[in-house]
């Protein structure tokens, strides 16, 4: 070795050349052999947690109910992690009845406070999954916790913190993040913020009300959109009043909302809101209509065939087209808008939901016992143009547009 | 003569040496983000994607020319996405064979008078057409415009999301793609504006019913090398890439955009030979110049599976093909180099995809020949010449093996010894002889640039590779 290396320096670059290649070569091998060593040691560690989770799901009601004491289980890292992971999952798809023994098994062994003080204490990654497990939890006791937390300066860490206390889904949770947010004191992407307050503010969503009032901007858009979500009933005449709210975004939650309010109520708002300046209030306005039971709302839709956005066109010919009212009254409606988008937009739904030979045969009956009938004639050519077909029948025409 | 060998040979060595030194420089990269994308994973709950009413919808694009093969099974494996909201768009761009017929039969295809605006101009839609068993599928039956960008951007304009996922139609998304990668976007929707997920290779693995049941290796020595090769691509370059926000490309088989903003730079370039390349130059620089903070980024997790050229003509023209790609959009973005206001894009990307992608293969037959020549003429020491060469193979087939340790640190689609080993020894041959044949390949994409042949080879599709195999 040693002459081959004095062969090798009087090579000089060359010289180099062959530590680097001995230095690859190192790399490969130390690669190599630590994806081996981890295919092995994963193994092996799958294999003991198979095991001894067979033998702690065996002794489960015991463990829930105290019999077999925390200390047995707790201070062995292995199996603490599979009772942890047992308990959470059970909490997870748990009503709220069914959580007491859930959650007396987390506070009895103590693991809820070890997890408590190591979301205090912890750094990095491992305090992020500790939040995720805490917020798992569903324990009110771990809220201010998971509340310090939101005051990280890692953006990860109050990322993990909101999406914990989203997860805890208890009114209390929400509002420490609503109060952070409302002070813009809390800086964590908009969608992790809007699903924690959905899941927290579920039970309760007037605790949203109040932080509506003394926001404004983009705080206060993000609110209304969780409202809007959330609101019920209860909220009627809240929600009358967000309806003339100047900001946009707060008119089409409420539009939202108002969907699952009395239609006697909400029904003259939504009217307006359907012809809102801005498309997405007047296209939210139209959504809200469709799931509402109200005779006049045919005409507020008919007029929103005719707007000039296309979304709200298409929701409203949507909402049209599905409805239990005669097929061939509405399109002789539509006809008479003499607006080609709002006819196009309608037979297209039409033809989605399978009415339109049913509509189109309707105006034919109509024509065939009264041929004169000015109106059905009209509808008729109308329908006729759009398929830019010739024909007498109404119906064969529309079959040749079909083709 | 004997200096210029020797300058020329000095030159190659520098030119491999800092080559190699970025690859390692991005393998730790991408080794430090894809760990730092696992422990993410842990806290991140699809589920609540899936549920949130607040999960935007996303519209997918499948540009289809003759894709009779695959399209059913493709189509289907989309409409099977676990998604809130997804609209599947499939453009036929003018396919010769029963591509047409195929999606017509098989999804109750009926035509539907549903008003498109062309905001990208593209070559007429003949019709639109809408699906009686799943209303979330549209499909545009249109003249074609030569080029695959030509279909995309008809797909755009149809589009009704906020947000276009481009997917090829011989591509099988994963159920949980879409929520995957749509995770990297709502974590910072006003910066994302482009995500790009990681394509493996199909072939070998067990397909039923348009689902991907079992991933196996392929059995093929050319399949094999492709997945190493896009293992590496995928897990080490892009990851490490997106990490400095200079990710230069976004695979043309899986990739989201915002949608308002492919209409504001005109689409895909319908004269573009690697659309998607140029897609994302051109996005940069649209960004630059308009003094945008964004980010285009990379996630390794959504997987899109796709049929790779099993034949070596086949793989032979791909290859060729995404050269003259690489050359045409490098050359029509040349003003972007060394420009203050393209930032790191200017600076740092495209003069590396400039020396080290495009001109490589020109710099290696160079090399290779120079080499041989001062071999032959006595000017080099056949003990240097043997262990330069052992270097390069050496120095690049520890970046692939440490793709192949990425692979399975992080993600582990292959799961039995067995396939890991058959991985590993495939590292060794990815750099010799893969890598020289790759070379003469992309050689042969420069001349027909150069010469001006700049169609669009399609690649031959067997649609039986995703059989099972023993």
């Amino acid at each position: 070795m040693g002459s081959d290396s004095s062969w090798l320096r009087d090579l000089g670059l060359a010289w180099l050349v062959a530590r680097a290649i001995l230095f690859s070569l190192l790399g490969i091998l130390l690669l190599v052999a630590f994806i081996v060593f981890r295919r092995w040691y994963r193994g092996r560690y799958f294999s003991r947690l198979s095991q001894r989770t067979v033998i702690l799901r065996e002794q489960w009601p015991d463990i829930l109910s105290g019999k077999i004491p925390g200390s047995a289980w707790r201070l062995k890292p292995l199996d603490c992690q599979i009772v942890e992971g047992i308990l959470l999952d059970n909490i997870e798809i748990s009503e709220k009845n069914q959580l007491p023994p859930f959650l007396a098994c987390l506070r009895n062994s103590g693991l809820l406070d070890l997890r408590i003080r190591e979301a205090r204490t912890s750094e990095g990654w491992q305090r992020r999954s500790v939040l995720l497990a805490l917020g798992r939890t569903r324990a009110p006791e771990a809220v201010p916790a998971l509340v310090e937390a939101l005051e990280s300066s890692s953006e990860e860490t109050r990322v993990a913190a909101v999406r914990g206390l989203g997860r805890i889904s208890l009114p209390q949770a929400a509002l420490p993040l609503l109060d952070l947010f409302a002070t813009d004191e809390l800086n964590v992407p908009e969608h992790t913020l809007k699903n924690a307050l959905l899941n927290c503010c579920r039970e309760a969503p007037e605790v949203l009300l109040p932080y509506l009032d003394r926001t404004s901007g983009s705080t206060r858009e993000l609110i209304a959109r969780v409202l809007g979500e959330l609101a019920n009933s209860g909220l009627g005449e809240e929600l009358l009043i967000l309806a003339a709210d100047p900001l946009p975004e707060v008119r089409a939650s409420a539009a939202r909302a108002l969907a699952k309010v009395q239609p006697e109520v909400s029904f003259p708002v939504l009217s307006t809101l359907a012809v809102d300046v801005e498309w997405f209030v007047r296209l939210r306005a139209v959504i809200a209509l469709s799931s509402l039971e109200h005779t006049g709302k045919v005409y507020v839709l008919l007029r929103a065939l005719c707007d000039l956005n296309r979304h709200v066109r298409q929701r409203a010919a949507w909402t049209l087209a599905r409805m239990h009212q005669g097929k061939e009254d509405i399109l002789e409606k539509v006809v008479a808008t003499e607006d080609n988008y709002a006819l196009q937009a309608f037979l297209s739904e039409l033809e989605r939901v399978g009415s339109l030979d049913a509509a189109l045969d309707g105006l034919g009956n109509i024509l065939d016992r009264a041929p004169g009938a000015a109106d059905v004639e009209n509808v008729a050519a109308v329908v006729r143009e759009h398929f830019a077909v010739p024909g007498k029948n109404v119906a064969v025409a529309a079959a040749a547009g079909k083709r | 003569m004997f200096r210029f060998l020797e300058i020329s040979n000095n030159s190659l060595f520098i030119f491999y040496l800092v080559s190699n030194l970025i690859n390692l420089a991005l393998l730790i990269v991408a080794i430090y983000k894809n760990t730092l994308h696992r422990y993410r994973l842990e806290g991140l709950r699809l589920e609540g994607i899936r549920s949130s009413p607040f999960t935007p919808p996303i519209s997918l694009l499948v540009p289809a020319r003759n894709e009779e093969m695959c399209i059913v099974a493709s189509v289907r494996s989309l409409l099977r996405l676990d998604y809130p909201q997804v609209e599947v768009i499939v453009v036929n761009d003018a396919s010769s064979d029963r591509t047409m017929e195929a999606l017509r039969d098989k999804f109750a295809l009926h035509r539907s008078p549903i008003l498109y605006i062309a905001e990208i101009a593209t070559a007429p839609v003949v019709a639109i057409y809408r699906s009686f068993a799943h209303p979330q599928l549209l499909v545009l039956d249109k003249k074609s415009a030569g080029c695959k960008a030509d279909a995309i951007n008809a797909g755009i304009n149809a589009a009704s999301s906020p947000y276009v996922c481009v997917v090829d139609a011989d591509s099988i998304l994963e159920k949980d793609s879409l929520s995957r990668i749509m995770a990297g976007i709502i974590s910072d929707p006003d910066r994302v504006v482009a995500v790009g997920g990681i394509v493996r290779i199909l072939n070998g693995s067990i397909v039923e019913g348009a689902e991907l049941k079992e991933v196996r290796l392929p059995r093929t020595h050319i399949e094999m090398l492709q997945v190493i090769e896009y293992l590496r691509a995928f897990l080490v370059g892009r990851e490490a890439w997106a990490a400095f926000n200079l990710l230069p490309i976004i695979s043309g088989a899986f990739g989201i955009f915002r949608r308002d903003l492919l209409l504001k730079i005109g689409g895909f370039r319908a004269d573009a030979v690697g659309e998607d390349f140029d897609l994302i130059v051109r996005l940069h620089r649209y960004l630059h110049d308009k003094g945008v903070d964004y980010h285009i980024n990379f996630i390794p997790d959504p997987t899109c599976w796709t049929e790779a050229p099993s034949d070596y003509s086949s793989l032979a023209r791909q290859r060729a093909r995404w050269h003259k790609g690489l050359l045409d959009t490098l050359w029509s973005t040349r003003d972007m180099l060394f420009r203050r206001r393209y930032g790191r894009v200017g600076w740092i990307i495209l003069p590396y995809m400039w020396l080290f992608e495009c001109l490589s293969p020109l710099l290696e037959l160079l090399g290779y020949t120079t080499i041989l020549l001062a071999a032959v003429m006595g000017v080099l020491s056949q003990h240097f010449f043997i262990q330069f060469l052992l270097f390069g193979y050496a120095f690049a087939t520890l970046i692939s093996v440490g793709s192949v340790l990425l692979e399975e640190m992080n993600y582990r689609r292959y799961a039995s010894w067995r396939e890991v080993a058959w991985l590993l020894i495939y590292c060794l041959f990815e750099h010799f002889p893969y890598r020289q044949f790759t070379m003469v390949w992309r050689l042969r994409g420069i001349w027909e640039y150069l010469r001006g042949d700049l169609s669009w080879h399609q690649v031959k599709r067997t649609g039986a590779s995703t059989t099972a195999v023993g």
